[in-house]
Formats: C-alpha cells, sequence, structure tokens
C-alpha cells in the first residue's frame, strides 16, 4: 500500500507543494456520516417545504383570480382583463 | 326551485365539509407517523455495517419509500394521463398534472438524499450507474411535464402532449426496478431478488413505518395539488363563458 507523506509544508513554502497524486487506502475519507445525514434530512424536508409553500402561494393566486372574477360578474362591466 | 338551489348549497358544502374533514384527518395522521418515524430512525434503528455507509445508511429509511412514492406519484401519472388521451376531462388532466407534480418533488428527494449517502458509502456523490441514471432520466421527463404545463399553456394540444410524456416517464420505472439486477452497477440489491434483506427487526420497521408515512405523504400531496388544478380549470373555463357571454374583457 502507497501512504501519502503528511503534509509538513506551508503555503509560503513551494518546495511542499503536491507535484502528484497517488491513491491511499483509508486515509483519505473525513466526511462525517452523521453530517451526511443530517443534511440528507435537511435537504429531503427543505425541499417538501418548499412544494407545500409554492402550493400556498398558487393557491393565494388562484384566490384572487376567483375574486376578481367574482367582482366583474357582479358589477356586470366589462373592465377585468382575464388574463392579468 | 329556491329550494333546489337551496339542497343543492347544502350538499355541496355537505360533501366539502366531509372532504376536508377526511383531508384533515389523513394530515394530523401523516405528521404523527412522520414524528414517530424520525424518532424511531435516529433513536432505535441500529446503525449498519460500515460497508453499507454506517451512520448515513439511515437515510435508506427515507430514500427507498421516497423511490417508492415517486413511483406511486408517477403511476398516478400514468393512468391519468392514459384515461385523459382515451376521454379528454378537466378532473383526468388535474390528476395527472398533480402525478407529475408529485414524481417530482419525491424524485428530488430520493436523488438529493442518495448521493449523500453515496458518499458515505461509495465514496463519491453521483456515479453513473444503471439505476442512478435511469432514475434521473424518469424524473427529467416528469421535471418535462411539469414545465410543459406551466409554461405552455393550458390547451388541448398541451395537455395531450403533456399526457403522452406522463404515460411515457411510467414506461421507464420497471426498467429502474430491473436495472440493477440486469445490468449490475454500485447500487445495492439489499430488498427482494437477490438481496439479503435487512438483518434486524428495527430496521424491517423502520422501513415499513417510512413506506405507510411515505405512502400517507404522497395521498395528501396529490390531493392538494389535483384539487388545486382542478381549481384553477373551473375558474379559467368560467372566465373563457364570461368572455363569451361578454360579461369579463380578455
Amino acid at each position: 500500500m502507497t501512504q501519502a507523506a503528511p503534509n509538513s509544508g506551508t503555503l509560503d513554502d513551494p518546495n511542499a507543494r503536491s507535484t502528484e497524486f497517488v491513491a491511499v487506502q483509508g486515509g483519505g475519507d473525513t466526511t462525517s456520516a452523521a453530517t451526511l445525514l443530517v443534511t440528507a434530512y435537511i435537504v429531503m424536508w427543505a425541499l417538501l417545504l418548499g412544494f407545500v409553500f409554492l402550493s400556498w402561494r398558487r393557491q393565494g393566486r388562484v384566490e384572487a383570480r376567483l375574486s376578481e372574477l367574482e367582482k366583474s360578474l357582479a358589477s356586470g362591466e366589462p373592465k377585468h382583463n382575464a388574463h392579468e | 326551485m329556491r329550494f333546489a338551489t337551496v339542497r343543492s348549497r347544502h350538499y355541496v358544502h355537505s360533501v366539502t365539509g366531509q372532504k376536508d374533514k377526511l383531508f384533515y384527518a389523513l394530515l394530523a395522521a401523516t405528521a404523527g407517523i412522520f414524528v414517530y418515524l424520525i424518532s424511531f430512525v435516529f433513536l432505535k434503528a441500529p446503525v449498519a455495517q460500515l460497508q453499507a455507509g454506517g451512520l448515513a445508511q439511515k437515510i435508506f429509511y427515507f430514500h427507498v419509500p421516497a423511490a417508492y412514492a415517486m413511483y406511486l406519484c408517477g403511476t398516478v401519472c400514468c393512468i391519468a394521463s392514459a384515461m385523459y388521451l382515451a376521454r379528454p376531462s378537466d378532473a383526468r388532466d388535474a390528476v395527472a398534472r398533480a402525478g407529475a407534480e408529485c414524481a417530482v418533488v419525491f424524485g428530488a428527494m430520493m436523488l438529493s438524499s442518495g448521493p449523500l449517502w453515496a458518499k458515505k458509502a461509495w465514496g463519491v456523490y453521483w456515479t453513473w450507474d444503471p439505476r442512478l441514471t435511469t432514475t434521473l432520466l424518469s424524473v427529467l421527463v416528469y421535471v418535462s411535464v411539469v414545465v410543459l404545463r406551466a409554461f405552455a399553456g393550458n390547451g388541448e394540444a398541451e395537455r395531450k402532449f403533456a399526457s403522452a410524456l406522463g404515460v411515457l416517464g411510467t414506461v421507464n420505472l420497471p426498467i429502474i426496478h430491473y436495472s440493477v439486477l440486469k445490468w449490475g452497477g454500485n447500487h445495492p440489491t439489499v430488498i427482494g431478488q437477490g438481496g439479503g434483506g435487512l438483518k434486524h427487526p428495527a430496521m424491517v420497521h423502520a422501513l415499513l413505518v417510512g413506506f405507510v408515512a411515505m405512502t400517507l405523504l404522497a395521498g395528501l400531496l396529490l390531493w392538494a395539488r389535483a384539487r388545486l388544478a382542478l381549481a384553477v380549470s373551473r375558474i379559467a373555463r368560467l372566465e373563457e363563458r364570461a368572455i363569451a357571454s361578454g360579461e369579463l374583457d380578455y
């Protein structure tokens, strides 16, 4: 197994920068499973709540359109533009 | 005549009141079961082996039911679309549209949670695995239905084209299911043919509760969106009639 040397250099030391990439086993993955799990749940709920919010807004537009239609029909005056 | 109108109004109010009660009961049941599911998954369900993602494997209890809910909504979209193509009606169009919209939402839930799990289990967020690719294709078909209905108008031709796309999207669903068996790939085959199953009773319980929760949620969303789409169609018809009779200016 090839193991990468620990990075002891800094940005000020040009000799410490990577000049090649080598495959390692068990050394690279530092992503926390808990973070991924919580992120997945947050993203899923955000998508769902976003959909419910969009539905709510669309419902509001439908109600506004219905009110306009009712007002126009009640007044009997052809002033309202149906496609506004 | 007056009596008939009053009776008719009373009947309509009675029917919508019953429907509302059923809707709120379904909403309460869905909320309750989700609270139970989340607490069970986080507190009781055991952590799986590291190869399966360890703690991240718990995404499975939402990811798989979301996929199932997408299949469910896609099937609803397909049936309503086929019925619309056979005999067009506003109600069938509304259900087909709702099915496509909900399939996109559940598809997005699945496609966002899966890569986060894959990052831990496979080391990458995405790979062009047969199941992942066919799933993405199917979700994109439903997205095209939603975009078409949102931006291309509400005419007969647009509705029929969207219905044809809705049927096409669902034809792809069995391919997603069997792709992993036919063509292999990274995607696990834990449940069903060739799979070893869930080796702990709490895992099985969490998954079953997840299926029930997502079924209820899919039912709720389908109902609400279909009702909304139908209301939009009815208002459009009323506007057309009002314009035709000169009561409304175009």
